[in-house]
């Protein structure tokens, strides 16, 4: 029997090697998370979303009972406000703690539009869900681009926070998001020390974001955005260039704590023509993830959708510079373009965890990694790391055991 | 050891309970010193004691041990009245409760002009100090009289902290004032368990404040509060009367904290004639005790200076108020007037505990006691709680013994 | 000049394609036309989509050049004139708060003749009920953009059976996290994760060339 030190070691340097290119001793595995998480444990979503000490106790029964190497899925409990951690970016050891606190008690004290939490806007049993919506018009562009940080944080916020549309209702509104936060850091810490004594490696994640998503998400809507690329390109861009950054700043203010990787979700990749991606989504992307590599941060970023069009793109990055995560892409062929490149994650759909059975999933998970095992430098994980309240306990187990019995090398 | 510490805190309470309600109780109660001497006995200065909450804790904790009294009134707070606050947020009563004691790391956040606090506008070796300024000019007075609240809160401190001048840097400074917050109440949560592990009762303490005090200590300078007086006294009288309703809801809003006994420090009090005293100072000030006490808290007042000529008005009051603590007035003669209307609290000058003996202490205290104890209704207290860190630890010793002795 | 339309509407000149059709109109051209020749202009736009030449973006402008057009066309159809293919309950699954993917779904849908009814978000078992019982329609679509919709997905297609409508339509499903297993799971006749593929299924679905 491993302690829980030797475990975690020997977890990390699985995850390790992938990422550095190398074989290590079994393809390594990022397990699922989300909803499911509350209903093994028995409780709503919206205790799992408001109440820390339930919340610890249901991460640390899932993390126990379906063990994996990465509980990267397992960690996160909501959604959040992107323009919120932005507000702060010229404040390091704020956004370091209001930047990451996705939980739904942060919620209450916003009162922010763009999100849905259960028992508030949705019923208690629903996962909370991040809606965005349109808070910033065409005509604002040019104060985005000059002072964005100023504009986010004065101009924004108080449309996007019903708690906050006041400047004393903000000031309240603050104070509370400080003191919430002193409550999150010990429920993180807490939570961490847990899944230590379980056996899992510490892997702190700092955030990433990409500027034409900051725009889409967080300030004027995707759809409107996408009107704007045609409408008025130069304005896109330059806003683009503006939150290179104040994102990379966000980001670089959980440095201190030892951090090695950044994770940037990608949503606006998939809308894309090559043409566009290239002009306004990409350029600054790669900024982003060069600038996190250049203070020793390796980018995991999570290609949502479909990104077979862009992947040779990814070739324009130094070899060895993170993980690639791809949801809807084909990870053979990702593999097959990336391999001794970059780190590939990802292969297994969610909703074959969902629907399929315990045979189907052996059998889809032995025949995937015939083909991405080969050489190292992969990462399995569901395509999706939210797994429904509903979804077959057995179902998740059989993709342990799968990768158990077909990922040795 | 746990059961003769809880029978201890009760016999305390009941101690201090019998001389509010001005009965006898079975000895007179002590509230005991505090302040630079609490960080001095345990070794460390007074930026550790401000800034370390471990180092705070303890050094608190090995003072209210070594030195027991019935009430560590004095030595259980590390911050300095923000009242300003309180009133700035007093439309929110979860926040505004929790902004009475301004600590260090607190001013960090705001990087307020209010106060000096040691390691950083003053040595490490410094009692943090108030200060005050002047952050409203006079013909603001209107704006003041018109929404309190909304003039203090977005105009008045924007000027008076520099780090909410904008906006952008007033959010991130609030959610670091909650950072703050929220190490303070852990702080005050660990003294408290130490308070009740070592036989003290745990009381959980209300405040308001004079509302002409807010305008003179955190709006207008006292200076030029005491020209405004004589320059334009109708204003600064509607402006005094305007700031009753925030006060009240920031002192109401203890209730949620089970706080019964609400502290009002007294400033401008010592420096009025009973004429301005009376038209400026006192209708407000006795509006808010008044219902302060129908809302069924009792209050405590700490009358600093001489109080000599406005004792008479204590009595306007309702019988059995609460606690009238006295800086420098005579407190024999304060009985004398209050009593069986006002518990009375003071009675030791701060100078005789730095400056006397032992022996002179035991024979002060024996004095005093044999004019003040009778009838009960007193509570036996240093004129200010915060003593020195030169104070010697056996006059300190000498008071708690000769309390014993003579109470 | 209703080529030109067209051609304005496929290639994505926005501009161009809105001030051609006010023209067109002014001079006194046919609504019906420009209608018919608008629908077609989606339908390529919907095929460059499914061929790879178009991505999710250029649907989306594609919509909104259809949009303001039909602004100031629709106005000038006589009611009743405007023939119909089909007709479709949509709405987004239990659970799920996200319009995006119905929304352009929609457009699509209406642009290809389809009438749409809009059940909006969260739409709990028993409003599809109730719609398919009110309306009658060819086809049912459910969208969802979060995993927790695909067992919502699966709940109301059993609702539908209990009601014993499930054979009076064809169902299909859409959204970011559905496939082929997620088709088989919920008990669907189909499901497309964009909205081009969506809106030619839907014609196959009723017989209808797509």
């Amino acid at each position: 029997m491993k302690s829980p030190e030797e475990l975690a070691k020997e977890r990390m340097r699985r995850i390790e090697a992938a990422v550095n290119l190398e074989e290590p001793d079994r393809v390594p595995f990022s397990g699922v998370g989300g909803d499911v998480i509350a209903a093994y444990a028995g409780i709503t979503q919206e205790e799992f979303c408001f109440d820390y000490k339930k919340a610890k106790e249901a991460i640390v029964k899932f993390n126990r009972d379906f063990p994996c190497d990465w509980t990267f899925a397992a960690g996160f409990v909501g959604v959040g406000v992107p323009p919120l951690t932005y507000a702060f970016a010229d404040d390091p050891d704020v956004s370091a703690t209001v930047g990451m606190a996705m939980f739904g008690t942060i919620h209450d004290i916003t009162g922010d539009v763009c999100t849905r939490y259960p028992g508030r806007e949705i019923e208690s049993n629903c996962s909370p869900q991040f809606i965005g919506g349109k808070f910033m018009e065409v005509e604002e562009y040019d104060d985005l681009i000059e002072n964005p940080v100023k504009f986010i944080a004065e101009v924004i916020i108080p449309r996007i926070c019903r708690n906050m549309n006041t400047p004393r209702k903000a000031m309240a509104a603050m104070i509370r998001l400080g003191i919430e936060a002193e409550k999150i850091k010990s429920f993180a810490m807490e939570v961490g020390m847990e899944l230590a004594k379980l056996g899992y490696p510490s892997i702190p994640i700092t955030l990433g974001y990409t500027p034409l998503d900051l725009i889409g998400d967080g300030l004027r809507d995707e759809l409107n955005l996408i009107l704007d690329l045609r409408r008025y390109p130069d304005k896109v861009r330059k806003a683009c260039e503006a939150l290179v950054e104040p994102i990379l700043k966000v980001g670089l203010a959980l440095k201190p704590l030892g951090i090695k990787y950044a994770f940037i979700p990608l949503h606006l990749n998939e809308y894309l023509s090559p043409e566009l991606y290239n002009e306004f989504y990409w350029p600054y992307l790669k900024e982003v993830i060069m600038g996190f590599a250049k203070e020793g941060i390796k980018s995991f970023v999570f290609f949502e959708g479909r990104h077979d069009a862009h992947l040779e793109t990814i070739l324009e990055l130094p070899k060895g510079w993170g993980i690639a995560y791809f949801e809807k892409t084909d990870v053979r062929k990702a593999k097959e373009i990336l391999k001794g490149h970059t780190c590939v994650m990802g292969g297994v759909p969610i909703s074959l965890i969902v629907s399929g059975t315990p045979e189907k999933i052996d059998s889809y998970v032995k025949e995937l990694l015939e083909e991405v095992k080969p050489g190292g430098g992969y990462i399995l994980a569901t395509s999706v790391g939210i797994a429904p309240k509903e979804t077959p306990v057995e179902n998740i187990k059989a993709l342990i055991e799968a990768v158990e019995k077909y990922g040795k090398y | 050891m746990v059961s003769n510490a809880k029978e201890l805190a009760e016999k305390r309470m009941a101690r201090l309970m019998a001389a509010i309600n001005l009965e006898e109780p079975d000895k007179v109660p002590l509230a005991g010193v505090g302040g630079d001497i609490v960080p001095a006995y345990a070794g460390i200065s007074m930026y550790e004691y401000c800034y370390d909450v471990e180092k705070a804790v303890k050094a608190t904790e090995k003072f209210i041990k070594d030195f027991p009294c019935d009430w560590p009134f004095a030595a259980s707070v590390v911050g300095l009245d923000g009242r300003v606050f309180n009133v700035a947020f007093s439309e929110f009563p979860d926040i505004c409760i929790n902004l009475t004691f301004i600590t260090g790391p607190m001013h960090d956040a705001l990087g307020d002009k209010y106060y000096r606090y040691p390691g950083r506008e003053i040595s490490p070796d410094s009692s943090p100090q108030f200060i005050g300024g002047a952050f409203m000019e006079a013909d603001e007075y209107d704006k003041l009289i018109a929404d309190p609240v909304k003039f203090i809160a977005e105009t008045v401190l924007p000027r008076a902290c520099r780090n909410l001048e904008t906006p952008r840097k007033a959010m991130a400074a609030m959610v670091r004032l909650g950072r703050e917050i929220s190490n303070f109440n852990a702080l005050m949560g660990q003294i408290v368990g130490k308070m009740i592990e070592n036989g003290y009762p745990a009381m959980a303490l209300g405040g308001a404040y004079a509302p002409l005090d807010l305008i003179g200590d955190f709006l207008r300078g006292v200076e030029n509060l005491l020209l405004d007086i004589r320059r334009c006294p109708e204003k600064v009288k509607a402006a005094a009367e305007a700031l009753v309703e925030p006060i009240m809801n920031y002192a109401l809003a203890h209730k949620s904290i089970g706080a019964n006994l609400a502290f009002i420090p007294l400033h401008l009090n010592e420096y009025l004639s009973p004429k301005l005293y009376k038209e400026f100072y006192w209708p407000t000030l006795k509006e808010v005790i008044e219902r302060l006490v129908k809302e069924g808290f009792k209050v405590m007042v700490f009358f600093e200076g001489k109080h000599d000529a406005h004792l008479e008005t204590i009595l306007e009051l309702p019988k059995g108020w609460g606690v009238a603590y006295f800086e420098k007035t005579d407190v024999v003669k304060a009985k004398e007037v209050l009593k069986g209307h006002t518990c009375v609290m003071g009675g030791i000058p701060m100078g005789l505990i730095v400056g006397g003996t032992p022996a002179q202490i035991d024979e002060y205290v024996k004095n005093l006691l044999e004019k003040v104890k009778p009838g009960g209704g007193f509570i036996l207290a240093p004129g200010v709680g915060t003593a020195p860190r030169e104070t010697p630890l056996e006059n300190i010793k000498a008071l708690v013994e000769a309390v014993e002795k003579y109470g | 000049m209703l080529e030109e339309i067209l051609k304005s509407i496929v290639e994505m000149e926005e501009e161009e394609a809105v001030k051609k059709a006010k023209e067109y109109l002014d001079g006194g051209g046919d609504p019906q036309k420009l209608l018919e020749v608008c629908r077609d202009a989606m339908g390529e736009v919907g095929s460059r989509f499914e061929k790879g030449e178009y991505f999710l973006s250029e649907l989306i402008l594609g919509g909104e050049i259809f949009r303001q057009i039909m602004e100031f066309t629709l106005p000038k159809l006589q009611s009743g004139s405007v023939k119909k293919i089909g007709k479709i309950v949509l709405g987004t699954v239990k659970e799920d708060v996200h319009n995006i993917g119905k929304d352009i779904f929609k457009v699509f849908a209406e642009a290809s003749g389809f009438e749409v009814i809009d059940l909006g978000i969260d739409t709990p078992e028993e409003k599809f009920v109730e719609a398919v019982k009110e309306h009658k329609p060819d086809i049912v679509g459910m969208s969802c953009l979060i995993t927790a919709g695909v067992t919502s997905m699966k709940k109301t297609v059993d609702k539908l059976k209990e009601a014993g409508l499930r054979d009076s339509v064809k169902i299909i499903i859409g959204g970011g996290r559905v496939d082929e297993s997620v088709k088989e799971f919920a008990g669907a006749d189909a499901w497309a994760d964009d909205a081009a593929k969506g809106v030619r299924l839907c014609k196959q679905l009723i017989g209808v060339e797509g």
